[in-house]
């Protein structure tokens, strides 16, 4: 049961699968355009849309005036334009919307479009947006202890910055929706993305809608990884709007290069940080200040950020905190969640300064890792507050050093360092605890709607959406298990917001916690009926001298329903459900989860903000040519604690996957903007995400076994999705162990993130330089 | 027997022959991808943008054709090629392997061993996998992830496409494309003559000879020439360019043998850097090496040498080798044909020696290096199917005492043209080929080049690179 494969396999590799892309729409279709704004900030002094207006073929060109609701679509924060109106704050952001008969048409048209600007002065880094002194949303802390007491103790303070980089969530399938309107305001909107209900209501505003009259619906989206968590509001209003306007059917798919420019990506920090530490490699305290670009909106960057304060601890205990969080504007498109949402952000800079504390005590790193582990007598409070229960690094730690032989190799990459002088290879083990639950706790809850029909099949209705993690095979095995039938006979229907209404987004990594109790719920509610129905048959067919079934002891199993007192009373499912037809019960049911105990104070910086964390280690061995900057991951060791695991197949799979991308943000995947605020890297000739030679040679992942969750989770499983991506420090810091023995491990690197090989190899140059 | 047709275009695909004649046609042009025609067509869907210009793969398609009476398969990317290079040939999409209750054995091996996740991606992958498939009995780890170079994924992290492409390849069973009977007629009626197609606005020329194609060229000297279009066809992807005449030369035949005469090995203008790759492997390393780190198989199936010189870019990933192995570059036109040392040949940026009305025909390379010792180098941010940040291509000869009396320090990526270290050269020229006198050389580096930064790297970064990249030619010659 547990291997089960990808529900859309079979699929996706015949190219049956649907994309809303790949829809059949009748030839009303209109295609729409975006006309977005060239320059990062500039008044809009005036424009002409007559002549463009006059192509044969144009349906219409709107602008922010023939917005019938609010121009906005900011999810949290109103401060996100759907049109500019009067002035533009970024180089991406949409002005005009075109429908016409070809994508081509739309392109004619705008090329007669004239818009006169003044330019204004652009903020477009978060150095000068700290000189600015403009914040996009008040500061935040966290504190936890006395650092100055810490500071005036510490034989050892070491400071730094630390600068980590922009990722591009570059889903292979980019931004699309097609909206149908329909009888009087009526509008189905196809949408590629994570948060329908929130697609909904944006929609329900801009187009002054009521909800009820607007179904969003998504099958499938070709990835997301946070990317559509918000910003696929974007095209599914402007393709709302146009359809509205013209009553066909519109499409919007934003062509690669458009998409790298107008949309957000993993949240740039620049981290200043001061930690005090004992001559053993202990940390004392740790004060921090995190900047983060928030782009030109403030979008999720809030509880980006906050995410990151959070994680800023990773796994280790810090007795004495204060971790400041600023949020600077800046005149680049807003910047959105990207899986691990601030986490990887938050990490980098301690796994940053764990590792110079090693070289400055000329220590392993592993060991300062060691030691500095939540765990023991008074180290299990997090600097928010909340205690780390049902902890698992130890023994993840124990497992993966002897499993990965880290002791032996890390001798063997020395002794190899020693004799080559260009090709140096390096070594790091780093973990990962992450928190799991939305930390804006109502967040945390979801719906199920769950229908049997006569034949005994099932379909099943939930508010998660599918991106490729697997979230509708691990509902199917959810449903085919509680149900007692085999998976064949369950279908997860395409997401929908007229089938379950004011869900969350599919994010945080919680899309089979929260969904897969809420069909568990659904289903319980079925069962109890038809267990009624079922006991009341059983002994109405039974002689009276026998005792009676209880409506209790009804189980489903094998395709079948029994009396688990007496299994010779038993009936198949399907006829179970004709007859509950029959009896005119209902065959379907709704179910409704929230997660328990959960709440945080966000003034005092304190609560209880996760249900549970999640837990892994990496080992990452690579070999580095020190005069080109290319490296080789030459194994990877992953231990990762997924609880009692629902899937295996697919855990592992998001575990590699996670893994990879990790990779890519800490190596090749970088962007730049040049001095107007122009993305460089607005397509995959420049903007490199890893290929298939960029893997580790030798890639061994182990799920932790007999670590059921402790908290009640669906089937005793836990999270995954977000917190294998942040293994891949342990190649980052694999590629700076590598670095370093070019000075025998004695000058500590210049090191940033992403590590491409020009940093590597400016960093090596500078040592070289040192050395001679 | 079908009637040839001088501005018809006739291919197989779904086992029918498709005939598409451009003068009646609305929505396709000579210029139309592939990618976009059978995006048109209401079954053939899985073949997707991811990026349309191919560096993604998601567009994967197999051509086929009948060569030494056997079918030929080949994995292109459906965004780089026009209607009219269909011309002749088969055209298999990932719904011609199979379906969802009839797999075929690279579609089973992918759902078997977990190959796919949001899916977007997966029908390329399957298709470059069917490539594989159709030839190598068993692949090795390296044919796998050379084959599937071409092919981004950004769920999955390869490992278990890696696993999907061994296990296919292991169990490898007859499959519908082992016979191919009725193709191979259908395509053997599709005539191989001149094509001269119109749709009014554009004039698409696909010679079959290269007669012909010279007297085209002659004829209309302001023609856009393409072999594999892999460079041109981003012009009308990215640009949306209208690009009004074309001249095809991609499927003569005279154009792309390999051969040798006494002293040089004989490159066909047309010949693609694919077969290129396989002839060089033991014959001309230094060349080998570049073309293993150039673009991606399906790219390399597509393209030429003759496009890759034609189109002089600065960066020209095969430029600096080519001058270190001393090629000449043999150019056809009116007066017949011409040679030009390599060296010479490119002018400036974007500007080559072969002017309009002219074409590369061949490109000579000495078998020998007469003692000399040749490298090529290659920095890129990620190190396959990306574009040179930095490349060098280095000719040293050593006298007895050490030092060097032929030098040749030849790099791309370092200024608008591909450009020899003169001073640096001069410098190294008489002196003992030592770590230390190539250190004090690297320090030159930057009296000879003045780089740009982009997005690519610093110009800072390009210095060190250019440096560091003479060191390493030493360690890999110094005795």
């Amino acid at each position: 049961m547990s291997t089960l494969e990808h529900e859309s396999a079979k699929y996706h590799v015949t190219g049956e699968a649907v994309f809303i892309d790949d829809m059949l729409v009748n030839k009303e279709l209109l295609h729409g355009h975006v006309v977005y704004s060239p320059h990062a900030h500039a008044k809009i002094v005036s424009y002409n849309l007559a002549e463009a207006k006059n192509v044969k073929g144009v349906h219409c060109i709107l602008s922010y005036k023939d917005i019938p609701g609010e121009n906005q679509m900011g999810p949290v924060i109103r401060d996100e334009l759907v049109l500019a109106s009067g002035k533009v704050t970024f180089i991406g952001q949409a002005i005009f919307l075109i429908a016409a008969d070809t994508e081509e048409i739309a392109r004619t048209a705008e090329k007669l479009i004239t818009i006169e600007y003044k330019q204004l002065k652009p903020i477009l880094s978060i150095v000068d947006a700290i000189k600015s002194g403009r914040l996009i949303q008040p500061k935040r802390k966290i504190e936890n202890g006395n650092i100055k007491k810490a500071f005036n103790s510490a034989p050892n303070i070491i400071e730094g910055e630390l600068k980590t980089g922009a990722q591009e969530q570059w889903y292979l399938e980019t931004q699309v929706a097609l909206a149908y309107p329909g009888e009087g305001v009526e509008l189905l909107v196809h949408s590629s993305t994570q948060h329908p209900s929130e697609t909904q209501a944006i929609v329900s505003e801009v187009l002054r809608i009521p909800k009820n009259e607007i179904e969003v619906q998504v099958r499938r989206m070709g990835g997301a990884f946070g990317g559509k968590e918000t910003q696929a509001n974007h095209v599914a209003v402007w393709a709302s709007l146009l359809a509205f306007q013209t009553r066909r059917p519109v499409k919007i798919r934003l062509f690669r290069d458009d998409d790298q420019k107008m949309t957000g990506k993993r949240h740039p920090f620049l981290t200043y940080y001061k930690a005090a530490f004992n001559n053993k490699g202990l940390i004392m305290g740790l004060d921090l200040e995190q900047h983060t670009d928030a782009g030109a909106a403030t979008d999720l960057t809030m509880a980006i950020l906050e995410r990151a304060m959070m994680h800023a601890d990773n796994a280790y205990y810090i007795p004495n905190i204060r971790i400041m969080g600023f949020a600077w504007f800046t005149n680049l498109p807003s910047n959105t969640a990207f899986r691990g949402f601030g986490g990887p952000q938050g990490m980098a800079c301690i796994e940053t300064i764990i590792d110079k504390i090693a070289r400055q005590l000329k220590k392993d790193p592993a060991e300062i890792r060691n030691i500095n582990f939540y765990g023991g007598e008074g180290r299990s409070e997090t600097p928010y507050g909340q205690i780390i229960e049902h902890n698992r690094l130890n023994i993840i730690e124990e497992q993966l050093m002897l499993s990965s032989r880290y002791i032996e190799r890390r001798d063997l990459v020395k002794q190899f360092n020693e004799k080559s002088e260009f090709i140096k290879r390096g070594i790091a083990i780093t973990p990962v605890k992450f928190g799991i639950s939305f930390t804006t706790s109502f967040l945390n809850q979801a719906g199920a709607l769950v229908h049997v029909y006569k034949d005994g099949t099932v379909l099943v209705n939930h508010g998660g959406t599918e991106m490729g993690q697997g979230l509708h095979t691990k509902i199917q095995q959810i449903a085919s298990l509680e149900f007692g039938v085999s998976a064949q006979k369950i279908k997860v229907n395409a997401t929908s917001t007229a089938k379950v209404p004011n869900t969350s987004a599919t994010a945080a990594s919680a899309g089979t916690d929260l969904n897969g109790m809420a069909v568990k719920d659904a289903i319980f509610k079925l069962k109890a009926s038809i267990a009624l129905l079922v006991a009341e048959e059983f002994n109405n067919n039974i002689p009276t001298s026998q005792p009676e079934t209880d409506d209790e002891d009804i189980i489903f199993v094998n395709d079948n329903i029994y009396d688990i007192e007496n299994t010779t009373r038993k009936i198949s499912f399907e006829d179970a459900i004709n007859l509950a037809y029959i009896n005119q019960v209902s065959l379907s049911a709704t179910g409704f989860y929230k997660t328990p105990d959960i709440h945080f104070d966000r003034e005092k910086g304190k609560g209880h903000p996760y249900f549970y964390y999640s837990f892994g280690m990496a080992v990452t061995e690579i070999e580095l040519d020190t005069l080109t900057g290319f490296f080789q991951n030459l194994r990877t060791d992953i231990l990762h604690d997924v609880g009692e695991s629902l899937n295996r197949r697919l855990d592992i799979g998001q575990i590699e996957g996670g893994y990879v991308q990790g990779q890519g943000w800490c190596t090749t995947e970088e962007c730049k903007w040049d001095d107007k605020g122009n993305l460089l890297n607005h397509s995959p000739d420049t903007y490199k995400i890893p290929n298939i030679q960029d893997i580790p040679k030798d890639f061994r992942v182990q799920l932790l076994e007999d670590f059921p969750n402790s908290v009640n989770t669906i089937r005793r499983s836990k999270a995954i999705a977000e917190p294998p991506l942040m293994l891949a420090f342990s190649c980052w810091l694999a590629i700076k162990d590598a670095i370093s023995a070019v000075g025998n491990h004695e000058i500590e690197p210049e090191f940033s993130l992403p590590a491409t090989n020009e940093v590597i190899l400016l960093s090596i140059d500078k040592i070289r330089e040192q050395l001679n | 027997m079908k009637k040839t047709n001088s501005h018809i275009i006739s291919f197989v695909l779904d086992e029918e022959v498709i005939s598409i004649d451009f003068s009646g046609e609305q929505a396709l042009s000579p210029t139309t991808t592939v990618l976009n025609y059978l995006r048109s067509l209401p079954n053939h869907k899985g073949c997707k943008e991811g990026c349309a210009e191919g560096d993604c793969g998601a567009c994967t398609v197999v051509l086929a054709k009948e060569e030494s009476k056997k079918m030929r398969y080949w994995a292109v990317d459906a965004c780089l090629l026009f209607l009219p290079m269909l011309h002749g040939k088969q055209l298999i999409t990932v719904e011609n392997l199979g379906s969802s209750t009839n797999l075929h054995p690279v579609q089973k091996a992918m759902v078997e061993k977990d190959g796919s996740q949001c899916g977007y991606c997966t029908p390329g992958f399957v298709m470059a996998m069917f490539d594989l498939y159709k030839n190598y009995s068993i692949p090795t780890n390296e044919q796998i992830d050379d084959a599937l170079t071409g092919n981004l994924c950004r769920c999955t992290g390869y490992r278990s496409i890696v696993d999907a492409a061994q296990s296919a390849g292991a169990k490898k069973a007859r499959d519908q494309f082992s016979e191919q009977a009725e193709v191979k007629k259908m395509l053997a009626g599709i005539h191989a003559n001149n094509k001269k197609l119109s749709n009014g606005i554009q004039v698409y020329h696909k010679p079959s000879r290269k007669q012909s194609a010279l007297q085209l060229i002659q004829k209309y000297p302001k023609a856009t020439i393409v072999a594999g279009a892999t460079d041109v066809a981003l012009r009308v992807t990215k640009n949306h360019e209208v690009i009004p005449e074309i001249i095809d030369i991609g499927d003569i035949d005279e154009l792309k043998a390999i051969s040798a005469n006494k002293n040089h090995y004989i490159i066909g203008a047309g010949a693609s850097l694919e077969s290129i790759k396989a002839f060089s492997k033991e014959k001309l390393p230094s060349l080998y090496k570049m073309l293993a780190v150039f673009g991606s198989k399906q790219i390399r199936q597509l393209a030429t040498l003759g496009g890759n010189l034609g189109s002089a870019s600065p960066i020209g990933d095969t430029t600096p080798v080519l001058i270190a192995l001393k090629a000449i570059i043999v150019i056809g036109g009116k007066k017949g044909a011409r040679k030009v040392p390599m060296h010479e040949f490119i002018l400036g940026y974007r500007k080559s020696q072969c002017k309009a009305g002219e074409l590369i025909t061949e490109i000579h390379i000495p078998k020998s290096s007469g003692g000399a010792q040749i490298r090529s180098y290659k920095i890129s941010k990620r190190k396959d199917l990306d574009i040179a940040t930095v490349s060098g291509g280095f000719r040293l000869s050593l006298d007895k005492s050490n030092m060097p009396v032929e030098l040749m320090l030849v790099y791309g990526g370092m200024a608008e043209v591909t450009k020899r270290a003169k001073k640096t050269e001069a410098f190294l020229l008489g002196k003992v080929w030592s770590r230390k006198t190539i250190e004090q050389a690297a320090n030159l580096i930057a009296a000879d080049f003045k780089p740009i930064s982009d997005a690519r790297s610093s110009a800072r970064g390009r210095e060190v690179m250019a440096k560091n990249l003479l060191l390493k030619f030493w360690t890999e010659t110094n005795n």
